[in-house]
């Protein structure tokens, strides 16, 4: 059973990797969930937190201030896609893939480069665990702590008179008009929000595998979205406590999934091929059942 | 002139034409002009396409006007958008879907309704305070909603949302209801009750409203004033006493009087 063995390797870091990707699944939740609204800008503002994050720490600046800083970038490029979405009335799909091929050349403008190499530099992962960054389940137990406070910061943000109107946006804009909400304010900062932990997400990201890339925002848009619909599949969706974990829950489930995967056999490269048939079968899984229900 | 005497709503020559230049023109609204006195509960009536909608629409803000003014309590707001006019001006849309969100709780939509034409902050959406409120704003409606304060609206039916809409929509007291056919995608018995609920609230508060409506019985019944609206023009304006003497049947008569003189004149 060699598979097993393979597995269990690769559990630890299968852990970790699902915990730094939980940020940004909950970057891509938000959009398509709280707000209504596909957006796809994640794929340009997780490159962007962790281009602003490594350029910060080779000039010497600490994590923590690095990460304050990817987290505000993050709101800029998020809040851009809403400002296009809502005065050029471009469809907020277009208008994210507009954004983030625009941050494509942004981010190599930040960085000077296409990547940036962060071995030589602290981390949070060096300064809060040891020197060599700590080992996978140490890394993923410091993440978990980090996105429990994320999280537990979402859940009370989304309860306040600000965060209950957002909500009431996502869900009907004419009424929220109607109960005197600037919709168009509240896409903005929803989106911002979104491009917030997206942007948290890369940063955290490129500290964790200690280098930054331009294109390491490629297929983390699906990601997020596996991680949010396989999360919501095992928690539920019916309060806004389980829709927050649901993102969570998803990203460390799919990276055993991945592990699994990857033990049994398959590339690396295929991973994103099974990916896409797995967002493709939940959503197309409602239309089937209901043919099914009418034939049946 | 609106300013000198006490009027709460002032509609001038206000018009409104879409698609302007093309073959698709429609001239909505043509020159609409009425006031309405404070606590006046006034029916709409009119034909299909006769400028109802769009003239409610003008009113809340969802369509700006070509021309015209619309002020309230001597405030002109025909340039505000939607959602500043909200501070004096609410609404119970004709679809009992339009007007909660569904994904959101009872107590959830009704604490949005109360911070209503205040600044939203970063509190607690809900506190203790505001569920009393609550529970005792949705208990006269008998359907037993005090009770479910954290149940999804999307499981109540659409009576009970529309309910709901109502009390969303008078929790903060507006400078003018609108009321838009609320009860014409009911069930007659979730009609009954929507409508009581209405004059009750309306009556208590001395609410000035507009309703739009397409049922006789109700335009006869309901409310001290009756505006006729066709082809984009108020043709009817009954004060109290002459609406107090119409009848459905009169007001059948009424309507086809007036068609029939505007296509003569024309």
């Amino acid at each position: 059973m060699e598979f097993i063995s393979v597995y269990l390797n690769l559990f630890p870091v299968s852990l970790a990797q699902g915990a730094v990707y939980a940020f940004v699944a909950l970057g891509v939740m938000i959009p398509f969930r709280v707000l209504s609204l596909p957006d796809l800008t994640s794929e340009g503002t997780f490159p962007l937190g962790g281009a602003v994050l490594a350029t910060l720490l080779a000039a010497g600046y600490n994590p923590v201030l690095g990460l304050v800083v990817a987290i505000l970038a993050g709101v800029v490029a998020g809040g851009a896609t809403a400002i296009i979405h809502l005065l050029l009335k471009i469809p907020s799909l277009l208008a994210g893939i507009i954004v983030l091929t625009m941050l494509f050349s942004i981010n190599i403008r930040i960085m000077g480069k296409p990547n940036t190499a962060l071995f030589d530099f602290d981390t949070i992962f060096t300064q809060l665990l040891n020197a060599d960054g700590g080992a996978p389940l140490s890394q993923f137990a410091l993440l978990m702590v980090i996105i429990l406070l994320v999280c537990g910061a979402l859940f009370w943000f989304l309860h306040t008179e600000i965060g209950v109107a957002l909500r009431s946006v996502g869900a009907n804009q004419m009424m929220s008009r109607a109960q005197g909400l600037a919709t168009g304010w509240y896409i903005v900062g929803g989106l911002g929000l979104a491009g917030a932990l997206s942007a948290f997400g890369g940063a955290v990201m490129a500290q964790y595998q200690s280098y930054a890339d331009v294109t390491m925002g490629a297929g983390v848009l699906i990601i997020g979205l596996a991680a949010t619909i396989l999360g919501e599949a095992i928690v539920g969706n019916k309060n806004l406590a389980r829709q927050i974990a649901a993102p969570v829950v998803g990203a460390l489930i799919y990276f055993q999934v991945v592990a699994l995967a990857l033990a049994l056999g398959l590339r690396p490269s295929d991973l994103r091929l099974l990916t896409g048939i797995f967002v493709l079968c939940t959503l197309a899984a409602p239309l089937i059942a209901r043919r099914l229900a009418r034939s049946g | 002139m609106s300013n000198n005497h006490r009027t709460a709503v002032a509609v001038e020559g206000v018009q409104r034409t879409f698609h302007p230049g093309t073959v698709q023109e429609k001239r909505a609204l043509r020159g609409i002009d009425f006031e309405l006195e404070p606590g006046d509960f006034a029916v709409v009536i009119g034909s299909n396409g006769a400028g109802k909608s769009t003239l409610l629409n003008a009113l809340a803000g969802e369509i700006s006007v070509d021309s015209g003014h619309i002020s309230v309590d001597g405030i002109q707001i025909q340039s505000w958008p939607t959602h500043r006019r909200a501070r004096l001006v609410s609404r119970v849309f004709q679809d009992p879907m339009m007007g909660t969100a569904a994904a959101l709780t009872i107590e959830e939509n009704l604490s949005i309704a109360r911070r209503r034409g205040h600044r939203r902050n970063l509190r607690l959406s809900i506190r203790n305070d505001d569920r009393r409120v609550f529970r005792e704003r949705l208990a006269p409606l008998g359907l037993g909603l005090e009770n479910r304060l954290t149940d999804r609206v999307d499981l109540l039916s659409g009576g009970q949302r529309q309910s709901l809409t109502l009390i969303m929509a008078t929790l903060n007291q507006p400078r003018l209801l609108l009321l838009d056919e609320h009860t014409a995608a009911l069930d007659p018995r979730a009609a009954e009750l929507v409508m009581n609920a209405t004059t009750q609230t309306v009556e208590e508060h001395h609410t000035t409203t507009l309703m739009v409506t397409h049922n006789m019985n109700h335009a006869i019944t309901f409310g001290n004033r009756l505006l006729m609206i066709h082809e984009g023009r108020v043709i009817f304006n009954a004060g109290a006493e002459e609406k107090s003497k119409l009848t459905a049947s009169g007001l059948v008569d009424r309507f086809h009087d007036a068609v029939s003189d505007r296509m003569v004149l024309n």
